[in-house]
C-alpha cells in the first residue's frame, strides 16, 4: 500500500508538471495580455507595450515559464501583473469561501440523493420514484443561473426571508447565523443540481447489485428484505458512488462561477473567469495547480476507499486494481 | 417483499420536505415577473431627485455610511496609473486634483481643489503658473508643495513609467518651482487643451521619489492601502480584494468643506444584474450604472432615484481605409458618397428611440452635443432615408448583382463588422446596422470578439474592415487629433482605420495652437463640417448610463450627479449626506 501509494504521488507529480506546461503554453496563446484593459483616446499602444516591459512581460516565454516554476518550487505562486499583489493572498480566502458554499451544497445533496435514491431502487416506478425522477429532470435541465435569479426575486427581494447575495452582512463577518442566512439560496441551487445527478447513480447502482445472484439467493432463503438491503446490497452498490464522489472532489475547489455570479458569493469559480478575462497568467496558473491537485487527490481516495468498502479489490503492483 | 418501515418513511418525508422546497419555489417565483409594468412618467432630466425622507433638503447631517457599488474591482488607484473606471471611482474619493471641473465642464479652483485660483496663462499662451493652497495636506500630514506637483508630472511624462498620462503632459516642456507654493508649466508650443490636464490627482513625492519608474507598477502605492499617502476627504481604509473597499472620512482633511459622510463602501458585484438586485433591495445607496433593459423595473420599484442624461460618450461605425484588409485589397470604403449613403442607411434615431430608450443624442462630429465645439447645423445631418442611400450608391457605381447585394468592378458589398463580445447594446446596435444595410444591397457580417483580444488583434494593428465601438472623453476639451490625424497611424496611435485627410489634419493643429475659445469654437466648427461631409466615421450618438440612489442618500440641487462629466455621478459627493 505504502509503496503504491509512493508511486502513485510520484506519476501525479510529473501529471501536474506536464499540465503546468501546457496550460502556460495555452493561456499565453491566447491573445491580448494584461495591460490591456481600457480604450480612450491617448491610451496609446506604446503605454501598454511600456507597461507590458516593466512587468516582465516581454521576456520569451520559455524565460517567463522557468522563472514563474522557478517560483512555485519555492512555494511562491507570484503576483498579478496589473497590481502586483501576492496570488497567495487572493487564492486562500476565496478557496476557503468556495470549499464553504460547494462543500455546504455537496454535503446537503448527498444525505438528500443517496438514502432517497436507494430507497426509490427497492420501489421501482412507485410515487417516491417517479418524483425523484421529475426533480431530476428539473436539475439537470433548469440553468442555475435562472433559478438562483427566481430564488432571489421572490424568497429575498419579495418575502425578504433571506439575504440576497454576499457571504455576510456589513458588521456580522464574525456571526455563523448570518453566514447559514447566506447560504441558503445558493446551496439550494447548487444541491438541485447534484441532487439530479447523484441521486441517478445511487438507484442504478443499487439496481444493478439488487439484481445479482446472490441477492437472489438472500431472498430464496428468506432472508429479510432490509437484511438484504442493508447488509448484502449497500456496501456494494456504494463502491461506484463512491468512485464518482471521489472524481467530483476538485467541484469543492472548483467553485460555480454562474451561481457565484448571481450570489456575489467570492468564490474561485467566479474569481477564475474574472482572472481569465484580465489575463492574469499567473493568477490562472495557481487556479491549474490547485484543481490538478484536487483531481489528483480525489482520485488516488476513490482508490484508496475503494479497498475499504470492496475486500474483493487489492491494490495491485502497477498502480492497477486486481479484483 | 418488507413493508415500508418508519425508518424509509422518516427519510423519505424529510427528502420531499428539502425537494419540495425546491420545487414548489420554481412554481411560485414563475409568477413574480421582473418585467414589471412601465413606470408612467419619467423624472425630468438632469433635475436633481428629491429627498424622499426627512431632513429636509436644506439640513445635512453629520455621520454614517454611503454604499455604492460597482461590477469591477480596482486596479491601482495610483494617479499616474488610473485606466479603468473603477480605480478612477476609488481615486476620487480619496485624492484631491489641483482643479475641479464645475456641472457645465469648466475647469475651477473649488474648495476641495489643491490650487488656490485659477492658473496665471501667459500673453503668449506658452506658460501657464498655478499657485497651490498654503494649508494642503496629505493623509500623513505632510503639506502639499509644488514638488509633489513637479514629480507627478515629471514621472508622468518619463515613457519609462507606461503611465496614461504621458499624452496630456507630452508638450510641456518644463515644469519649474517657482516656491514651496508654486508652480510654473512651460509647453514647447501652445496647446489649448492643457488647461484640462490640469484637472488632474498629485501623488506625494515624499514617499515616492525613490521608485523607480519602471517598478512604479510593483509598488504597493495604490494598492496597498496602509502605504497609500491620500490628499482627499476620506481615507482608503481598507480593500478586501474582489469584495469591497472602505474609506472614512480623513479627521485632518485640510479643506474648509469638510465632508458629511463618516464612511464611504465601495462593493464590487459580479456583474451589473445583481448591482441593480442589491439597490433595490436597500444592501446599497448608490449604483452609477443601469443598464437600459432595466431601467423601467428600477423606475417602477419606486423606492431608487434615476438620474438620466446621456453622458462624455458617443458610439460610431469605423470604417477601414487600408485596402490590405480587403480581398484583392480593394477597399470597400474608399467612395465619400459610398460613406455617405451608409450614414444615410442607418436609422440612428431608431437606435436612440428602441435601444437607449430615448437616453441618447444624435451626433454628427466627434463633439458632444451643446457643449461649446458643438458644431451645429454647420456639421451634414443624415436623416435616415434608404432611397437616397441608394441613389448615392448608385452615384458612386454600385450596381445591384444577381443575390441582391451591390458590387462594383466585379466585388460584392460585403463586410465583417467586428464588436466586443458581451456588450448587449452594441450586439442590439449591429443587428440594426446589419437589418438597414441590408435593405440598400449591403451584406453585413456582424462579429463579437472578445475585448482584450480584440484590442490586441484587431483595433491597435488597424486590422479590420469596419468595426463598432465607444470613446468615452476623459476629458471636456474638442481635441482629438490622436484620433483622426494620419499622424497617429497605428501600431503606435489610435486612428486605426488608416484615415488620411490633409484638410482635418492642419485643422487639429489649428485647434489647439489658440487659446482663444471664439478661435477655437469657429476652427471646430470647419473640423465638424468637414468630417460629416468626408465621415472616417458614421457618428451615431451620445449615449448615457443611468445613475441610482436610495432613499438614504441626500444632496442640495447644486451637488446632484452630473452624468455628462466623467465621474460625474459622483460629483460634490463632499456635500451629500446620508439619513438612516
Amino acid at each position: 500500500m505504502t509503496e503504491y501509494l509512493i508511486r502513485r504521488v510520484l506519476q501525479s507529480v510529473l501529471v501536474i508538471f506536464l499540465i503546468t506546461i501546457l496550460t502556460f503554453l495555452l493561456i499565453h496563446a491566447a491573445p491580448g495580455g494584461p495591460t490591456q484593459v481600457m480604450l480612450a483616446p491617448g491610451l496609446t499602444p506604446e503605454i501598454f507595450e511600456q507597461q507590458a516591459k516593466n512587468l516582465g512581460l516581454d521576456q520569451p516565454i520559455h524565460i517567463q515559464y522557468i522563472h514563474w516554476i522557478g517560483d512555485l518550487l519555492q512555494g511562491d505562486l507570484g503576483y498579478t501583473f496589473k497590481n502586483h499583489i501576492a496570488i497567495s493572498d487572493l487564492l486562500w480566502p476565496r478557496i476557503g469561501n468556495t470549499i464553504i458554499l460547494m462543500g455546504a451544497a455537496w454535503l446537503v445533496s448527498l444525505l438528500i440523493a443517496i438514502p432517497w435514491g436507494i430507497y426509490n431502487s427497492t420501489k421501482v416506478y412507485g410515487l417516491s420514484d417517479q418524483t425523484a425522477s421529475f426533480i431530476s429532470y428539473l436539475g439537470f435541465a433548469m440553468p442555475t443561473f435562472w433559478f438562483g435569479i427566481l430564488l432571489q426575486q421572490w424568497l429575498s427581494l419579495k418575502l425578504d426571508w433571506f439575504p440576497l447575495s454576499d457571504m455576510h452582512t456589513r458588521g456580522k463577518e464574525d456571526s455563523i447565523a448570518d453566514l447559514f442566512m447566506h447560504l441558503v439560496l445558493p446551496v439550494t441551487v447548487l444541491a438541485l443540481g447534484f441532487l439530479a445527478s447523484y441521486m441517478k447513480y445511487a438507484r442504478a447502482s443499487m439496481l444493478e447489485v439488487l439484481d445479482q445472484d446472490y441477492i437472489r439467493t438472500a431472498r430464496a432463503k428468506g432472508v429479510k428484505e432490509r437484511k438484504v438491503v442493508f447488509r448484502h446490497a449497500l456496501r456494494n452498490a456504494l463502491i461506484p458512488i463512491i468512485t464518482i464522489l471521489g472524481l467530483d472532489l476538485p467541484i469543492l475547489v472548483g467553485g460555480a462561477a454562474l451561481t457565484e455570479n448571481v450570489f456575489n458569493w467570492p468564490g474561485m469559480g467566479r474569481w477564475f473567469v474574472e482572472m481569465a478575462t484580465a489575463r492574469e497568467y499567473s493568477a490562472l496558473m495557481a487556479v491549474t495547480i490547485v484543481t490538478a491537485v484536487m483531481v489528483v487527490i480525489g482520485n488516488l481516495l476513490a482508490d484508496i476507499l475503494y479497498v475499504v468498502v470492496d475486500p474483493r479489490v487489492k491494490l495491485g503492483k502497477q498502480g492497477g486494481k486486481a479484483a | 417483499m418488507a413493508k415500508k418501515r418508519k425508518w424509509w418513511s422518516g427519510l423519505l418525508v424529510l427528502s420531499l420536505v428539502g425537494v419540495l422546497f425546491t420545487g414548489c419555489s420554481t412554481n411560485n417565483t414563475a409568477g413574480s415577473s421582473t418585467n414589471a409594468p412601465a413606470a408612467t412618467t419619467a423624472p425630468a432630466e438632469s433635475a436633481a431627485p428629491e429627498a424622499t425622507e426627512a431632513p429636509a433638503a436644506d439640513a445635512p447631517v453629520d455621520g454614517g455610511t454611503l454604499v455604492t457599488s460597482s461590477f469591477s474591482d480596482i486596479v491601482n488607484i495610483n494617479p499616474l496609473l488610473v485606466n479603468d473606471t473603477a480605480s478612477g471611482d476609488v481615486a476620487q474619493f480619496v485624492f484631491a486634483k489641483l482643479y475641479n471641473l464645475d456641472r457645465e465642464g469648466n475647469v475651477q479652483a473649488e474648495d476641495w481643489s489643491l490650487a488656490a485660483a485659477l492658473p496665471e496663462i501667459s500673453e503668449d499662451g506658452l506658460t501657464y503658473t498655478v499657485k497651490l493652497k498654503d494649508t494642503a495636506k496629505w493623509s500623513d500630514g505632510q503639506p502639499v508643495v509644488a514638488d509633489d506637483v513637479i514629480y507627478t508630472i515629471e514621472t508622468a511624462k518619463n515613457k519609462e513609467t507606461g503611465s496614461p498620462l504621458i499624452s496630456q503632459y507630452d508638450k510641456v516642456k518644463t515644469v519649474e518651482k517657482v516656491d514651496d507654493h508654486t508652480v510654473k508649466f512651460t509647453m514647447s508650443q501652445i496647446y489649448a487643451p492643457f488647461l484640462y490636464a490640469l484637472v488632474q490627482e498629485i501623488v506625494p513625492a515624499h514617499v515616492l521619489k525613490d521608485v523607480k519608474p519602471t517598478e512604479m507598477q510593483k509598488n504597493p502605492f495604490g494598492t496597498d492601502p496602509a502605504k497609500t499617502v491620500t490628499s482627499g476627504p476620506w481615507k482608503w481604509t481598507a480593500w478586501k480584494q474582489g469584495e469591497s473597499h472602505t474609506m472614512d472620512a480623513d479627521p485632518n482633511y485640510w479643506g474648509t468643506v469638510k465632508p458629511h459622510i463618516a464612511q464611504v463602501i465601495y462593493k464590487i458585484y459580479a456583474d451589473q444584474n445583481t448591482e441593480v438586485q442589491a439597490i433595490m433591495k436597500g444592501d446599497t445607496d448608490h449604483i452609477s450604472a443601469i443598464p437600459v433593459t432595466q431601467v423601467e423595473a428600477v423606475k417602477a420599484d419606486g423606492k431608487i432615484d434615476i438620474i438620466q442624461k446621456p453622458g462624455a460618450q458617443y458610439e460610431y461605425v469605423m470604417f477601414n481605409f487600408d485596402g490590405k484588409n480587403f480581398p484583392d485589397n480593394y477597399g470597400l470604403f474608399a467612395g465619400q458618397k459610398t460613406r455617405q449613403a451608409i450614414a444615410h442607411a442607418l436609422n440612428r434615431q431608431g437606435m436612440v428611440d428602441n435601444i437607449l430608450k430615448g437616453i441618447g443624442a444624435l451626433m454628427n462630429a466627434p463633439f458632444l452635443p451643446d457643449t461649446w465645439a458643438d458644431p451645429g447645423d454647420a456639421a451634414v445631418n443624415y436623416d435616415y432615408n434608404a432611397e437616397t442611400a441608394k441613389k448615392l450608391l448608385a452615384e458612386d457605381g454600385w450596381v445591384a448583382g444577381k443575390d441582391g447585394i451591390l458590387t462594383k468592378d466585379g466585388h460584392r458589398f460585403s463586410f465583417e463588422l467586428q464588436y466586443n463580445a458581451g456588450n448587449s447594446r452594441r450586439e442590439q446596435v449591429a443587428s440594426v446596422i446589419q437589418q438597414n444595410l441590408k435593405d440598400v444591397g449591403i451584406e453585413v457580417k456582424p462579429k463579437a470578439i472578445d475585448f482584450a483580444a480584440w484590442i490586441d488583434q484587431n483595433v491597435t494593428p488597424g486590422k479590420f474592415q469596419a468595426l463598432l465601438l465607444a470613446w468615452s472623453l476623459n476629458t471636456p476639451d474638442p481635441d482629438a487629433e490622436s484620433i483622426f490625424s494620419s499622424k497617429y497611424f497605428p501600431p503606435a496611435g489610435q486612428n486605426s482605420g488608416w484615415y488620411k485627410n490633409e484638410k482635418l489634419d492642419k485643422l487639429w493643429v489649428d485647434g489647439y495652437s489658440t487659446v482663444d475659445q471664439a478661435k477655437r469654437k469657429e476652427i471646430y466648427k470647419e473640423v465638424g463640417k468637414e468630417i460629416s461631409t468626408d465621415l472616417p466615421y458614421v457618428f451615431l450618438y451620445q449615449y448615457g448610463q443611468a445613475i441610482g440612489t436610495g432613499p438614504r442618500v441626500h444632496w442640495a440641487e447644486e451637488d446632484a450627479p452630473e452624468p455628462s462629466l466623467g465621474y460625474g455621478q459622483f460629483f460634490h459627493a463632499i456635500k451629500w449626506w446620508v439619513t438612516e
